[in-house]
């Protein structure tokens, strides 16, 4: 066998491990991308009943930004099974309990309904920060890139860059400008 | 008692008006026209001086008539801070249309964009009570990341 060939193989049956930075990132969209390395969809020798998926890191989980006003308006559901034993809790306290409960649900409901994504979940491993085991991120070889670029904060901008925008309005000379 | 109240209530307000500090503030301050105000005894003399615009150099001419974004062919976000702060006054109010220039459209557009980075925490906001409200003093909701999707804004040109 060709060393090409060789490098073709073990790129098929390595279990990858990939990072992924959720600052600043939608939970839901995001969790579309895991899911595609969560489950293996990318690699040609993919299979549902195939144990072909790579771990996937999430950190900074507490550090998402949800669209709009969904920390006020979306809501989770949860049953005891006892009478009366149904709650509702929005995103915004399930997030402030656990700040890694919100991205995991999102991966979880964003695979199909079989028992097989148990499984699948348990090779994902989630950090509300930056502070991973050193043995788990020895493994990792790749990053997966962010959805949408971070937002700088105005005031955090110094003032040389700043400086340099071109302006796109001239004040009228005559306004006193506070 | 009543109108007692209110004179006492008149001269508080005068009084701390008059005290007001305005030397202080946090982002660059920029005065086309500048009052001056200088006490002689007993008059009072105001003096209004026009200043050269200190963005002279970096100004981008509009073309074709047309209004500085429309010209500019800049697809504008929220979070483009640098831009959107051109159109906010140093209280992080948003500038009327008559000191802007821009178009009907495009002046709606930018006034929802600046909201929304105001509310995402990426610009200072105007607090009720005076002043500029930090970005990190949040509580409940508001002290976790929220982004906006501009394609809800609906003002825009099809
Ligand atoms: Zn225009």
């Amino acid at each position: 066998m060709s060393l090409l060939r060789k490098g073709q193989q073990w790129g098929t049956f390595a279990c990858v491990w990939h990072i992924f930075d959720a600052t600043w990132q939608d939970p839901f969209r995001s969790a579309h991308l895991i899911k595609k390395y969560l489950m293996g969809l990318y690699k040609p020798i993919y299979h549902p009943l195939n144990q072909c998926g790579d771990h996937v890191i999430v950190i900074n989980s507490k550090e998402i930004a949800l669209r709009g006003d969904q920390w006020q308006k979306r809501v989770y559901f949860h049953h005891t099974g006892y009478h009366g034993g149904a709650t509702w809790t929005l995103a915004w306290e399930l997030h402030s309990k656990d700040p890694t409960m919100i991205m995991k649900k999102a991966i979880y409901s964003a695979m199909d309904g079989t028992l097989q994504r148990r499984f699948t979940m348990q090779r994902l491993h989630i950090f509300p920060d930056d502070n991973v085991p050193k043995e788990i991120l020895e493994n990792v070889s790749n990053q997966i890139k962010q959805l949408r670029p971070v937002p700088n904060r105005l005031h955090e901008i110094p003032q040389e860059e700043r400086d340099k925008i071109p302006r796109l309005i001239q004040y009228p000379s005559d306004y006193q400008l506070k | 008692m009543a109108a007692l109240y209110r004179v006492l209530n008149y001269l508080g307000k005068n009084v701390v008006l008059t005290a007001q500090n305005r030397n202080i503030s946090l982002s660059a301050v920029t005065r086309i026209k500048e009052i001056i105000q200088k006490k002689e005894g007993n008059t009072l003399t105001f003096e209004a001086v026009i200043k050269p615009d200190p963005y002279e150099g970096r100004f981008l001419k509009p073309k074709n008539g047309a209004c500085a974004i429309c010209s500019s062919g800049l697809d504008i976000k929220h979070t483009d801070v640098l831009i959107l702060s051109q159109f906010v006054t140093s209280e992080g109010n948003i500038l009327p249309r008559r000191i802007t220039g821009l178009c009907e459209t495009q002046q709606k557009r930018i006034s929802s964009l600046i909201l929304m980075a105001q509310y995402a925490g990426l610009m200072l906001r105007r607090s009720p009570k005076g002043g500029l409200l930090h970005p990190l003093q949040k509580r409940k909701w508001k002290k976790f990341n929220s982004y906006y999707d501009e394609k809800t804004i609906k003002a825009r040109y099809k």
